[in-house]
């Protein structure tokens, strides 16, 4: 067992209290990756949009 | 007035029925067609398989709640598609098979005007000789019933472990050379480390993780490249990572064959075949599709025009290698093409191909991920189905509504340990969920700012209030329909 992820590290990663805060900011970087919408491939607009 | 008719009550076709029954008038009929009685939330099996979760949390009964709300239920099986009706009568139907009480047995007609398959796949232990759930003490996660049996096995291995100072040997992965679902089997060896751990069990174990992946972290998703604390990393590092730092070992490039008490057999992508012990195991089989037959009005077979092992959409399934891949070969609608009535969201669908590189060993064998569906997007594609079908029965344009897994996000909360303070999760969210290389060149088919990481107690909890928002949402509770697929 190596220790990659470093004790401080794994403080922050456990910690509830800066978890707590976490907890909100990943929600809302889950929602803009999921809740944005979703469509076809196959569409001009699709293509174009780089 | 319009029947829908729908097979399976997963997360796609219960998704699917409760759209289609708020949005439609009670003059439509709904009609679900599924052998389990109960609708399970299959993403908490994983806690139900280290004993943390009752089955009866994480599934609940359907027909109270279809009665309630006017959705007809059958607790039947389907066997048979006949897309174009017999020669009595032009209107199409399925047959589909009692399961339970006097009835079982019994075969039944069941005319519709839209259907939707959403029947997900077939458990297909019988691909590996011996893998059967709660034999060889090897055990599956895949149903709560399974997890349930998963969870007295671990709780006989701790109290083997208890009792003795022999080094005990745990073996996770996929069980099958294609088989795919690699993030629950993930979930599951960081869940069963983490309680191993807790109760002071972990030095007397050695934990491996076997799999078809080419690298860790593989996913059946092609790997991704994801962006963790400001920095790129690539998802085998960062799983690498995470199984070094919590000393589990990793066999990969494996295509499990056999399984016989304390031993799994597997071939490597050098051809090699070779031997792995272990005294408790837990290995996704293969996802199948169902042994469905189709007929035509004369009675003549016309499975290939429905099937390929799952339901054949408008998808570009012509044959041309991984370089030639693109994302607008992946479906939009989850429409056959020859039966535009018919539909099939979720994993029932036919894939035009893998997402992952197809590499074969040195004698043949495909060694590779199957592409994985995984709730979201079979959640998603589901209410974009009902959404196409009410508008085809309000007379609007049709299929408007399209969602190809190429332009689509998906966030992967895998559970590392349960617990209020002491869970974990690695987060990972990827867009697209197939890779645009085209589109995101530089960053490895995906959205670099879509696509990220994250480790920590925060995820276990995002994930423990998914648990607690998709039940409510699929027992149609109060809004219910604002929480997102
Ligand atoms: C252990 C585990 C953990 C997972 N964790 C996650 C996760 O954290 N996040 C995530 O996004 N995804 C996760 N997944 C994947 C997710 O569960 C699936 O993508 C999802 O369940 C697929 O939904 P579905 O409705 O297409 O298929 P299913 O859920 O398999 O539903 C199929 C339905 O069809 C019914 N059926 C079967 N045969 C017939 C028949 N002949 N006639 C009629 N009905 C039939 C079945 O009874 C069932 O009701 C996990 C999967 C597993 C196994």
């Amino acid at each position: 067992m190596s220790e990659r992820i470093s004790k401080f590290e794994k403080f922050k990663m456990q910690n509830p209290v800066i978890q707590f805060f976490k907890f909100f900011f990943l929600n809302f970087r889950i929602l803009n990756v999921v809740a944005k919408g979703h469509g076809g491939t196959r569409d001009k607009a699709y293509k174009d949009k780089r | 007035m319009s029947k829908i008719v729908i097979l399976g009550a997963g997360i796609a076709g219960h998704t699917a029925a409760s759209h289609l029954r708020r949005k439609l008038g009670k003059e439509h009929e709904v009609l679900v067609v599924s052998p389990n009685s109960n609708y399970q939330w299959v993403p908490s099996n994983i806690w139900v398989g280290v004993g943390r979760m009752k089955p009866k949390e994480v599934i609940f009964p359907l027909e109270p709640l279809y009665k309630k709300k006017g959705i007809g239920y059958k607790q039947a099986k389907a066997v048979s598609f006949h897309p174009e009706g017999d020669m009595q009568e032009n209107t199409p139907y399925v047959i589909a098979e009692y399961v339970v009480g006097e009835n079982k047995g019994k075969q039944e007609k069941i005319i519709y005007d839209y259907l939707i398959n959403a029947t997900g796949p077939r458990l297909a232990f019988d691909q590996t000789e011996g893998l059967n759930p709660g034999e060889n003490n090897m055990y599956s996660v895949c149903t709560y019933g399974h997890a349930e049996h998963a969870a007295q096995g671990l709780k006989e291995l701790e109290d083997k472990l208890k009792n003795s100072d022999k080094k005990l040997k745990i073996l996770i992965g996929t069980g099958h050379p294609k088989a795919t679902c690699q993030g629950a089997a993930f979930e599951y060896i960081l869940n069963v480390e983490n309680e191993l751990r807790r109760k002071g069990l972990r030095d007397k174990t050695e934990i491996t993780w076997i799999s078809n992946e080419y690298d860790l972290g593989d996913f059946g998703m092609d790997g991704m490249l994801l962006s963790y604390k400001g920095l790129r990393m690539k998802s085998s590092e960062m799983v690498e990572m995470v199984f070094e730092d919590r000393g589990i070992k990793w066999i990969l490039q494996a295509g499990v064959t056999k399984v016989e008490p304390g031993k799994v057999y597997y071939e490597t992508l050098d051809g090699e075949d070779k031997v792995e012990e272990y005294d408790f195991g837990m290995l996704i089989p293969a996802f199948a599709g169902h042994p469905f037959k189709a007929y035509d009005k004369n009675g003549e077979d016309i499975t290939p025009k429905l099937f390929r092992g799952f339901m054949i959409v408008d998808a570009d399934y012509s044959e041309k290698p991984y370089e030639k891949w693109t994302v607008q070969d992946w479906p939009e609608t989850y429409q056959n093409p020859d039966y535009p009535n018919i539909y099939a969201p979720g994993i029932a669908f036919a894939p035009p191909h893998s997402i992952s590189r197809p590499r074969m060993s040195k004698n043949g064998t495909p060694i590779f991920p199957s592409p994985p569906r995984t709730g979201m997007p079979s959640g998603i594609t589901a209410k974009l189905v009902a959404d196409n079908i009410i508008d085809q029965i309000k007379g609007k344009k049709s299929n408007i509504h399209k969602g190809s897994l190429g332009n689509m996000g998906a966030a992967c909360i895998a559970s590392a340990g349960f617990g209020l303070t002491k869970g974990s999760a690695v987060s990972i969210t990827t867009f697209p969920i197939v890779p645009d290389y085209e589109k995101y060149s530089k960053t490895g088919g995906r959205d670099i700012r879509k696509t990220f990481g994250e480790i920590g107690l925060a995820g276990h909890w995002v994930k423990y209030a998914l648990h607690i928002g998709f039940l409510w949402k699929a027992k149609m509770k109060p809004f219910w329909w604002l929480i997102p697929e």
